[in-house]
């Protein structure tokens, strides 16, 4: 529902604005929405950019070699108030995170969930206000 | 000119900074106005870990009471794009095209307070009040007693001309002047949604540029703010609309975090379709501040 709910904003919106090469927010039709694909890497970086951030995940393959896994999330404004922070994940920390792969051999996907050293991603609690 | 800016500037933050101590909700200065400081977001509007949004379009449309009283001629529109978006959104899913592709933050007004993924603060003063979004779009709200412009010096925009004024601690909000953001679809009017899942039902209607906004926006409980909108379209509506809406205090941060669609692109549009760049050579600066 959730995932949904954030699509059809994403169309909707879209349909009433002129598209471009630009994407900033588009669909997320460029992944397969109906497989799950669970990878276990190491982070290699976590770009906490603008207007998505992304994921960079070294995973091995089938022949012992690492591949290079992009992760797309949504927005930091989005994922801030979600818990997460530009710290949550570090270079060479050990994960696992279920994705909706691309479309295609590409090494890519859209973040579903994930698991770190100390249990499910989230960043640190928030400071309040004044501290 | 360029002399007196910077004492106009120094003069306003002075006058939006008397409204900021304090985080409970309750007076917090001498001039009596409520404290509203702090990160709201509205209820339904949650993101969950994965990006996503809590809530369905029935809570959502329970919580906005959505019952826009259309003229005939303006239903018959709606239903004629609602079954379009339809169709756009089965191709989407389906994988005949890309989907859209949304360059611009603008939300613009009243979708900014009605159903947008957007937090805020609001930041009040005796002269004005300012909700400040974090696609950085700003509503100023003037209460030092003016009154809109006169014809010739009024145009329209995405966010309107506001005034208003206080009957305790509850802001009255008056504005006028509202088109839709660029691009979209200003033939139609200036859109506003409702939507949920995709396979739920979709929502829309339009309003002219005559339409009339008047809000009341109050603190229910320390975590809640509730706006009671009045949208009167003698254009396209039989009678006035009457829509609630209500914030939540967000809790998992407590400072502003602002988007930026113009940000690093990694999404190119390829043979129709949209893909996924490498990244970036340098890593891009952190979007907190």
């Amino acid at each position: 529902m959730s995932r949904a709910r954030r699509q059809a904003w994403l169309i909707v919106v879209a349909t009433f604005v002129a598209a471009s090469a630009a994407a900033a927010h588009h669909s997320f039709t460029m992944f397969d929405q109906s497989k799950k694909v669970t990878l276990d890497g190491t982070v290699k970086e976590f770009l906490w950019t603008n207007p998505h951030v992304f994921i960079q995940l070294l995973v091995k393959n089938e022949r012992g070699k690492e591949d290079e896994w992009s992760i797309e999330m949504t927005s930091p404004e989005h994922l801030a108030r979600a818990g997460w922070r530009p710290g949550t994940l570090k270079p060479g920390e050990k994960v696992t995170i279920v994705i909706h792969p691309l479309h295609g051999n590409q090494k890519g996907g859209e973040y579903l969930s994930g698991i770190g050293p100390n249990g499910p991603l989230l960043g640190a609690p928030p400071p309040g206000p004044g501290r | 000119m360029k002399r007196g800016r910077p004492v106009l500037a120094a003069a306003i933050l002075a006058a939006l900074s008397t409204g900021c101590a304090g985080a409970t909700g309750v007076s917090s200065s001498s001039s009596g106005l409520p404290d509203w400081s702090g990160e709201w977001q509205q209820v339904g509007a949650t993101p969950n870990p994965d990006g996503g949004f809590d809530d369905s379009l029935s809570k959502v449309l329970k919580e906005m009471d959505w019952s826009p009283p259309m003229k005939p001629a303006l239903r018959a529109k709606v239903d004629e794009i609602d079954a379009a978006e339809r169709k756009e959104m089965e191709a989407v899913l389906h994988g005949a095209n890309p989907g859209g592709a949304v360059v611009a933050c603008t939300f613009g007004y009243p979708a900014i307070m009605l159903d947008s993924p957007l937090m805020f603060e609001v930041v009040t003063s005796p002269q004005e009040t300012a909700l400040i979004f974090s696609s950085r779009e700003i509503r100023t709200v003037y209460t030092d007693g003016r009154q809109h412009p006169g014809k010739d010096d009024l145009w329209p925009t995405a966010w309107g001309d506001s005034i208003g004024h206080w009957e305790g601690q509850t802001l009255v909000i008056d504005t006028i002047a509202v088109t839709a953001p660029a691009g979209f679809g200003a033939h139609e009017g200036t859109p506003v949604l409702a939507f949920g899942g995709i396979e739920q039902s979709l929502l829309i209607t339009f309003l002219s540029p005559q339409a009339h906004f008047i809000e009341r926006l109050r603190m229910t409980d320390k975590n809640h703010l509730r706006d009671d909108m009045t949208v009167i379209d003698p254009v396209n509506f039989t009678k006035p609309w009457h829509l609630t809406r209500t914030y939540e205090r967000v809790t998992t941060i407590h400072r502003m975090v602002y988007e930026d669609c113009e940000g690093s692109d990694r999404n190119p549009i390829v043979n129709g379709h949209f893909t996924l760049a490498p990244p970036p050579d340098e890593v891009t600066a952190p979007a907190t501040r």
